[in-house]
């Protein structure tokens, strides 16, 4: 059995799996319950001044048949009075002493309040502080949240003034409705952050009523756009995490979060640099015990590439991932027709024909039936029609060999060759 | 779509002209594709090259050039 014990800035917990801050946060029954279940930590529902919330307040996207492909919320932060949060905080920390308990906080943009908040809630026992400089909705028009979270300045700025009066770690949260992640993450870790978690959710309008026009969800008929997360929003969340951990400037640890439902994604964001993963969405659908089985996959995982700590996977992949102009241009894969497993759907012939690189021919065989055949010299290896197979094992993806002139060249080596061209 | 032939007979233009001696001399490359001069010393050539494929082999035979350090590299 692997050691699952992490630490971000400092912050240790039995495992990586911390519950976000949001709903599942909101009180200390509910991270009781979580913590009961298993969950490594938990940044508690964003305090500040008690809000007034909407109802209603959720909504889903459904995929072909898929619940919760993607979800949208338009809660704002906690309605709950900062004495009682604390309170709870300081008793469930008292319960669960080895778990992380995060305070995440969000106040206007001035430094006394800022204080002030830092103040009383590491008074209560956190074990560190989180920025809320990413909720999107309702607090951004108040110039908090992602109001903030947008402006590289402020994020400095607030996150200096954190700094001045915390004792514990500050991890910076940062909003993805920005053109690059780097620039803020950037700017956290100038102004003393310890740590950056990302991603917040990203603006959203869930969807149109089709009989009555409504917004969904709407509020007496009226909607505004909201916060979208859950497994839709992964790639995005994946992306931003692996680009702030290539980052040179960014020398701080990173919380991972968005679209971790599994231990699967837990993994692939800590292969991109995360030191753990936050996990909304997927307890919101499935109930705090989904993390019993996030803790046994990921044990199972370690123990099968035999690995020792999950500390280990943090960043190994991050080498791997760079810019396109570094990709080897005269690097091919071509698709390869299993026949034997083919179904004759013909999806890869249609997804080739009409949107690819019409590559892939319907033939007899020597019996008549219908077989389909790459043209491997015209496949440009862009996956469509491995993609679309609903059979498993019908379509390989296999590395052509190179021939002379496919040595491996980057689009910048090339460019480089003929900017040294006399006439250039 | 055969872009494959395509690539083939610009691979053999550029082929030809290499096994002549020539070598590439400027690359002017815009929205019709790539305009490539080959050179041998005494005589000059231009080939519009438009295959993606073929504009890769004409930068890896640059890139031969330039390691066995031919002209035109400074």
């Amino acid at each position: 059995m692997a050691d699952l014990t992490t630490s971000l800035a400092g912050i240790t917990s039995p495992n990586p799996f911390w519950l976000a801050s949001a709903p599942p946060t909101n009180s200390g029954y509910q991270v009781q319950r979580a913590f009961e279940a298993g969950w490594g930590g938990a940044v508690w529902k964003t305090m500040g001044d008690p809000i007034l919330n909407v109802s209603s307040r959720f909504a889903s996207t459904t995929f072909n048949g898929q619940r919760v492909a993607g979800f949208n919320n338009i809660e704002l932060i906690t309605d709950r009075s900062l004495e009682a949060n604390l309170r709870e905080i300081e008793e469930t920390k008292r319960k669960f002493p080895d778990r992380a308990i995060i305070g995440s906080i969000m106040v206007e943009p001035q430094q006394e309040k800022w204080h002030e908040i830092v103040k009383k809630v590491e008074a209560a026992g956190v074990d560190g502080l989180e920025l809320n400089f990413g909720c999107p909705h309702g607090m951004a028009e108040r110039g908090m949240g992602s109001a903030s979270g947008q402006v590289p300045e402020l994020v400095e700025k607030q996150t200096s003034w954190v700094k001045e009066a915390a004792q514990t770690p500050v991890i910076v949260k940062l909003t993805p409705n920005i053109t690059d992640i780097t620039f803020t993450a950037q700017a956290a870790v100038q102004g003393g952050a310890d740590a950056v978690s990302m991603i917040n959710t990203i603006n959203s309008l869930a969807g149109v009523d089709l009989d009555t026009w409504n917004t969904i969800p709407n509020v007496a008929g009226k909607g505004a756009h909201g916060g979208y997360c859950g497994p839709a929003v992964k790639p995005i969340a994946l992306n931003m995490v692996s680009e702030s951990a290539r980052h040179p400037e960014i020398s701080v640890p990173i919380s991972g979060m968005g679209g971790v439902s599994s231990w699967k994604e837990a993994v692939e964001f800590m292969l991109m640099g995360a030191s753990n993963v936050q996990v909304c969405t997927a307890a919101m659908h499935h109930g705090f015990r989904i993390v019993e089985d996030m803790i046994d996959g990921l044990n199972n995982y370690l123990d099968e590439k035999q690995i020792y700590s999950v500390n280990q996977l943090i960043g190994q992949s991050v080498p791997k991932f760079s810019d396109w102009g570094e990709l080897d241009l005269n690097y091919r894969v071509v698709a390869r027709i299993n026949n034997d497993a083919c179904i004759n759907c013909n999806k890869c012939h249609i997804a080739c024909e009409d949107t690819s690189h019409q590559c892939i021919d319907m033939h007899k065989d020597d019996q008549g039936n219908d077989i389909l055949q790459v043209r491997e010299e015209d496949c440009v290896g862009c996956n469509l029609c491995s993609i679309v197979c609903p059979v498993d094992g019908a379509i390989d993806m296999v590395e052509a060999p190179r021939q002379t002139g496919d040595e491996p060249m980057t689009w910048n080596e090339r460019q480089s060759l003929l900017s040294l061209m006399p006439a250039k | 779509m055969h872009e494959h032939k395509e690539f083939l007979e610009e691979k053999e233009q550029i082929d030809r002209l290499i096994n002549n001696g020539f070598f590439i001399t400027d690359v002017t490359e815009n929205l019709e594709g790539a305009f490539v001069q080959f050179s041998n010393g005494a005589d000059t050539e231009q080939l519009h090259i438009q295959s993606a494929s073929a504009r890769k082999y004409f930068s890896f035979l640059l890139k031969k050039q330039k390691e066995d350090t031919i002209s035109p590299f400074t």
